[in-house]
């Protein structure tokens, strides 16, 4: 070859461009990519109470989470963290449903990434409570014994005898738990996490509790202890704001099928596991196998004692849920004023009623009635989950139950159920 | 003083003698060739040879040592692009760059145009190395996944390279080779494209076309500083230095063209294969798959060339000459990493294997064991006649052993992992447990990772502190 002017000009310049316009350029300006740039399919509430999907707009960063994205970014740390699910390998059960277009609309530069050493955090969002997060920024090590992701103490500053986020560790778990969240509320409908009643197996080996010791010291250890009473080395070193883990020992559980005081079944266990508790530090199991679920519980239930020595209760039967309508939502109204739930959770279901800050738990740490608006429900978001809480109360908190009020005064707990559901119902 | 004077003379005669010869030795052969800028640009290509898979072996050891220089400068996400981009831009482009010194004079004839400016551009660059490992090091990560360096550290690399463009596409217009060596339409090829390049990652990418679609500009990027500057820097280099060591012309001219041509024509397209089954729209994948399977054509063409080259009984060269050891064995290594990297591409390929330490396998095999090798051999090729030393065989075996089997075995290894926790987790494992298997995995890996990281560094420190003179003709 003789002209290094052809090659100059059609190699080097003219093939370069050609592949920009073609890969990139034509699929930006095309009308069909267009349209849908900001078109993003979100799970909402509507005033009934019910789920619903809209189409609508993903909604430009804040400040803090803009702020949060940086640091995300400066930290490298989608080197290891991909933020897109792909309709394959099973990764829309894993981690939830696939991306849309216009979820990115305000990513620049984009983060989608090319590597996982560690999961895909496209969905995270909601996952995991605020105090998880913090627990596992400054060590993952102390709630995930396998992880391999660096610590990152300089988020934290020391306020008496704990670690606290700083800013930047308040940015990033904001940007963190804002992940998938164009998407609403698309984690109360998605179906893997949650387990509706399930059935634990009758006979419990031996193997089965040295399995679920062995699942505990990977998954629970760091919460709530070797000793299962909640004195893991996560809630030691850093503040857990929202919850502490529970403890095991004391029989104290609150979320369950059977009466006021009374030890949860296996299967109440199975279902909070499953499920996690929405906004606190317990994230979701889903991803665990069954058996690694029920193998767990067995251990957990070596814990204390009563469990094997007092015969399990009949569990509260949960009808079918009704559809709601205007007429259900009123009557759930005059329900909650008649027993009384605003006293604590308020009139608007704010969690700011009257006795909201007097209140305290059987542990004498303060705790603050449910704020219903936020839509985060930490018993679950069914209104079945709703409807179990008012029945049977929540044990160790001032949470009562409302059995009796319910089967005496001829009240229609579905109502109250999706009353509750409809003060978390979105603007439209 | 009477009685040593006559002494100092004879050592000053001694002196100017031995100095005069190897003079003169380096004047017949390489007049053309400024020594020093060669000498120094390996230099630094030695010094980086060294850093920068040092910080490989201290990020494959937090994969079992987590807790190891877990603080705020060094952990994970900050040290990565230090490795990657000090072996990216710091030992192949730095010793590329070196040999472009070298080849251009060698193939046009003439010496380098202006070649007192590349003082200059081999400090700004290497300058703006320094610069822009600071700037990561300190938490200023622009969010690429290469020349991460927070602006205005690109501008260095930019300015460096256009000049050592203009010098080079000066020095080929003033030529007195009327023909132009395959070396060279790579060599002006990837300067273009770079120049370009890092225009566009540095200055345009950051800051236009948001979402999906930066993406997709992202994954061109990318594979641009892949495939538009390491790809055909490396074969610039073997075209030429395997042709150079053996003595021989190369195999086939029209081979040379089918490589060029489909590369070039070929590459550009296949980066959107980063982001398969990502939102991005669905022919632009498609697009990106089936270039991709094409880059099938320039890699079996090129390898069937450097072989062929070597058929005419040349290949006992391997025993006795480094350079034709290493190149026979980089191009093996371009040959399967890029072969792999094809088929990489396939949707059907990437649902087990993609986001695993399989696509980890591809780079460390076509980067390290493909082109930083062929670096290496060029250097044992270059710095004998740009310095007039020797070095020692028994090193020089050591190391290169060293390297083949370390990358070797690291190749294997990282498939093999990418295999196992592709097909767990379709299998529908827990994530932390297919991290858990991945482990002792990655134990082997770090040892693999020292082996060939110790050869390398003896490569540079065999070549730099001899004193032996040279011997090889």
């Amino acid at each position: 070859m003789k002209r290094a002017k052809t090659i100059a000009i059609v190699a080097g310049f003219g093939f370069f461009f050609l592949a920009l316009i073609i890969q990139a350029i034509v699929p930006y300006v095309m009308k069909q990519y267009k349209t849908v740039q900001y078109a993003v399919t979100k799970t909402v509430r509507t005033p009934l109470g019910l789920l619903t999907q809209v189409k609508t707009q993903a909604v430009p960063y804040t400040d803090v989470l803009a702020k949060g994205r940086t640091i995300f970014m400066h930290e490298g740390c989608w080197y290891c963290h991909s933020q897109f699910t792909r309709p394959v390998a099973g990764e829309t059960r894993r981690w939830g449903p696939l991306p849309e277009v216009g979820e990115y609309a305000y990513d620049l530069p984009h983060l989608l990434s090319t590597r996982r050493i560690g999961p895909d955090i496209l969905r995270v969002g909601g996952k995991y409570g605020d105090d998880w997060h913090a627990a596992h920024y400054f060590d993952p090590r102390m709630v995930v014994p396998d992880s391999v992701m660096p610590r990152f103490t300089w988020f934290f500053k020391k306020e008496g005898d704990h670690f606290v986020l700083n800013d930047d560790g308040k940015a990033i778990v904001a940007y963190v738990q804002n992940l998938g969240m164009s998407r609403g509320k698309w984690r109360d409908e998605f179906p893997y996490q949650i387990a509706a009643q399930g059935s634990a197996p009758a006979f419990t080996a031996k193997e089965s509790v040295d399995h679920g010791k062995e699942v505990y010291l990977r998954r629970c250890v760091g919460c709530h202890g070797e000793k299962g009473d909640g004195k893991g080395t996560a809630p030691s070193l850093v503040q857990f704001a929202v919850a502490l883990p529970r403890d095991f020992t004391s029989g104290q559980f609150k979320f369950r099928t059977t009466q006021t005081g009374a030890l949860p079944t296996d299967a109440d266990l199975y279902r909070t596991i499953t499920a996690g508790i929405r906004g606190t530090a317990m994230p979701t199991w889903f991803n665990l196998s069954e058996d690694d679920r029920w193998d767990v519980i067995h251990y957990v239930k070596t814990f204390d004692p009563d469990f094997g020595a007092i015969p399990p209760e009949q569990p509260l039967y949960i009808p079918q849920a009704p559809k709601p309508d205007a007429d259900l939502i009123a009557k759930g109204k005059l329900t909650y004023e008649d027993l009384k739930c605003w006293e604590c959770h308020g009139q608007e279901g704010r969690g700011d009623g009257e006795k909201s800050d007097t209140l305290k738990d059987d542990f004498d740490n303060k705790i603050l009635p449910a704020n219903f608006t936020t839509g985060v429900f930490k018993g679950g978001p069914r209104p079945e989950d709703i409807y179990r809480t008012v029945m049977t109360g929540l044990n160790g908190t001032p949470m009562p139950s409302n059995f009796d009020a319910v089967t005496q005064q001829n009240i229609d707990p579905w109502a109250l159920a999706y009353y509750i559901l409809s003060f978390s119902a979105d603007k439209q | 003083m009477a009685t040593t004077f006559p002494f100092l003379k004879i050592i000053r005669f001694l002196n100017i003698y031995i100095l005069n010869g190897k003079a003169k030795l380096m004047q017949s052969e390489n007049n053309l060739v400024n020594n020093k800028i060669v000498k120094q640009w390996l230099m630094w290509g030695f010094f980086w040879g060294i850093v920068a898979p040092t910080m490989g072996i201290l990020l494959s050891l937090k994969f079992n040592y987590p807790d190891f220089l877990s603080n705020e400068y060094f952990h994970f996400g900050r040290l990565r692009p230090v490795h990657t981009n000090g072996v990216i831009f710091g030992v192949f482009s730095t010793i590329f760059l070196g040999l472009v010194n070298y080849m251009v004079p060698k193939l046009t004839g003439v010496k380098m145009y202006k070649d007192e400016w590349s003082k200059y551009t081999m400090w700004l660059w290497n300058l703006s190395l320094f610069a822009g490992f600071a700037g990561v090091l300190l938490g200023y990560n622009k969010g690429l996944e290469v020349d991460e360096f927070p602006n205005p550290v690109g501008l260095g690399f930019i300015i460096s390279l256009v000049l050592i463009s203009y010098q080079v596409f000066m020095s080929i217009a003033q030529r007195k080779e009327e023909k132009i060596y395959v070396a060279l339409w790579y060599t002006i090829a990837a300067l273009i494209w770079t120049d370009l390049n890092l225009v566009f990652g540095n200055f345009v990418l950051p800051y236009i076309m948001p979402g999906v679609s930066n993406a997709a500009l992202h994954g061109l990027f990318l594979h641009y500083v892949v495939g538009l500057w390491i790809t055909p820097g490396g074969l610039a280099i073997i075209y030429y230095f395997l042709s150079a060591a053996s003595k021989t012309p190369i195999y086939s001219h029209r081979l040379s063209l089918v490589g060029f041509w489909s590369l070039a024509f070929v590459y550009p397209f296949v980066g959107i294969h980063h982001y398969l089954f990502a939102p991005t729209p669905y022919w632009t994948q498609t697009i990106a798959i089936v270039t991709s399977m094409l880059l099938i054509v320039p890699v079996w063409a090129v390898v069937a060339n450097f072989y062929g080259t070597l058929m005419g009984g040349k290949w006992g060269l391997a025993q006795s000459d480094f350079t034709v050891k290493l190149l026979i064995f980089g191009a093996a290594m371009y040959f399967i990493g890029s072969t792999q990297g094809s088929l990489e591409a396939l949707r059907s390929v990437q649902v087990p294997t993609h986001f695993t330490d399989f696509v980890i396998a591809h780079s460390h095999s076509t980067v390290f064991g493909g082109y930083v090798v062929f670096t290496l051999a060029a250097c044992y090729y270059v710095w004998p006649r740009v310095a007039g030393t020797g070095y020692s065989r028994t090193v020089a075996q050591w190391s290169s052993w060293m390297i083949m089997l370390g990358i070797s075995t690291m190749i294997a290894v990282l498939i093999l992992q990418g295999l196992i926790q592709g097909t767990e987790l379709v299998a529908g494992a827990e994530f932390v447990d297919s991290v858990v298997t991945m482990k002792p995995y990655w134990m082997i890996r770090t040892f693999t990772g020292i082996t060939m990281d110790i050869g390398v560094a003896l490569v540079g420190l065999n070549l730099y502190y001899s004193k032996t003179a040279r011997t090889t003709p």
